[in-house]
């Protein structure tokens, strides 16, 4: 069966490979992330991800690049030195525990396969929904894209205002989610995505609103709509 | 409703007493698994059907030969029986709901409920020690897709918490309890595709 997602892969001097053994390499110290240069690895992934984005795998890089980070960080900062030496006792027997550790996880690592290969199979098999419960309603013709594009371009808009003054004001995913609510309350027919967000406002504002509006989503709180590929898309309070 | 069925279509000629009530009964099982959707336990399907558990067990065991020649199949799947399309009209059924979006768990994500799945209840610090990696990211996303729970914590230093698998997670694998979970070590994922077929 054809393995679906493959993960990032890094190639960079000094390393080639799925992005997850880097890190599963470097945090066993086995790979010295001082000769990796994490820029480029970063760069690639951006530019990858500009390419085509599946939120997932997207996701999970970012957070792998993120400990890759903190791991370097960690390990350029100059360091305490050691209160004292580590104990000698049990070296002898430290590659044997490693073979034991990495035995253990190969096990695992093929019982995901074996899991894997059961997830193919299940997700061709197709049961009914029970009657009377949509699929999933939430996101009515609308593609995760869709909303990145609306998301974009109200970003732009941000972008060429930016003489605006900048407040420094905190902006709290909560709050905006109860701005949200409100305003979606007020309008029983529907509010336009990009009405959402006001004239003049920060790229902190928006980021901040758009994650808020998600996460209403998420919790099925929100429901987006849009009637065609180009049409507007129309948000409502979901009434249970 | 069984008045209106029985006059709707009525079954092809049958043999005499026992065996009679086989072709029947079958029907009602496959009736209440399409309306039902998810897996439904054979004692539930004995007591809408007003028959005993083991004529119910013979029943899906006829429709299981049966579907063979339909597009559908009978699963064992979560202690119970579930209707479903044959993966050979995947593709089919894909383009028709247009479906193209894939939901597959990511290669972290499978290891990360492997280990919680054998070993349950396992903590964070479980998982993280055999994957060598932090893995709160994973424990977060299978929690937020509900194949794995919280069951409590281990009653240790820091009382971590514990996970479980969920109900979900046997349907999401097709498998009926955790003893069908692939065996550890060897590779009986060959066995098990062929005995879900």
């Amino acid at each position: 069966m054809v393995q679906k997602s493959v993960g990032y892969t890094v190639k960079v001097p000094g390393f080639e490979g799925p992005l997850d053994l880097l890190v599963t390499l470097a945090h066993q110290g086995k790979v010295d992330l001082a000769t990796i240069p994490l820029a480029d690895v970063t760069q690639d992934f951006l530019a990858r991800a500009r390419d085509s984005l599946d939120l997932n795998e997207a996701t999970e890089a970012l957070w792998m690049l993120a400990a890759l980070v903190e791991m370097k960080a960690k390990l350029l900062l100059p360091k305490a030195p050691p209160a004292e030496p580590l104990p000698e006792i049990g070296e002898s027997d430290l590659p044997e525990k490693l073979e034991e550790r990495l035995a253990e996880y190969r096990q695992f690592r093929d019982a995901a396969e074996a899991l894997r290969a059961l997830e193919d199979l299940q997700q061709r098999i197709f049961v009914r929904p029970p009657a009377g419960e949509p699929a999933d309603l939430l996101l009515e013709g609308v593609t995760l894209d869709d909303l990145f594009r609306a998301f974009e371009t109200v970003l732009t808009r941000a972008r060429k205002n930016r003489a605006a003054e900048v407040e420094d004001e905190p902006v709290r995913v909560a709050d905006r989610k109860a701005a949200i609510l409100e305003a979606l309350a007020r309008a029983p027919q529907g509010v336009e995505f990009a009405r959402l967000f006001g004239r003049r406002v920060s790229a902190v504002f928006i980021v901040v609103t758009f994650l808020a509006l998600l996460e209403l989503i998420k919790e099925h709180k929100v429901r987006a709509q849009q009637a065609g590929p180009l049409s507007p898309i129309m948000l409502a309070a979901v009434t249970a | 409703m069984s008045a209106r069925q029985e006059g709707f279509a009525p079954p092809a000629p049958m043999a005499e007493g026992e065996e009679g009530t086989l072709p029947e009964l079958a029907g009602g099982v496959e009736s209440i698994l399409l309306v039902a959707g998810g897996p439904v336990s054979a004692d539930k399907l004995a007591e809408a059907l007003g028959a005993d558990r083991a004529a119910v067990t013979q029943a899906v065991r006829y429709l299981q030969q049966r579907t063979h020649v339909t597009g559908l199949l009978i699963q064992a799947v979560a202690g119970g029986y579930q209707l479903g399309t044959r993966p050979e009209h995947a593709d089919a059924v894909r383009q028709f709901l247009q479906s193209q979006h894939s939901d597959a768990l990511t290669r972290g994500a499978l290891e990360t409920l492997a280990i919680i799945a054998y070993r349950q209840p396992a903590t964070r610090g479980d998982v993280e020690q055999v994957r060598g990696v932090r893995s709160d990211w994973h424990i977060e996303r299978l929690l937020e897709r509900q194949l794995i729970r919280e069951m409590g914590r281990r009653p240790t230093v820091g009382r971590p918490m514990l996970f479980g698998t969920t109900e979900l997670f046997l349907r999401y694998f097709g498998l009926n309890d955790l003893a069908e979970l692939p065996p550890m070590g060897t590779r009986g994922v060959q066995t098990l595709l062929d005995a879900a077929r």
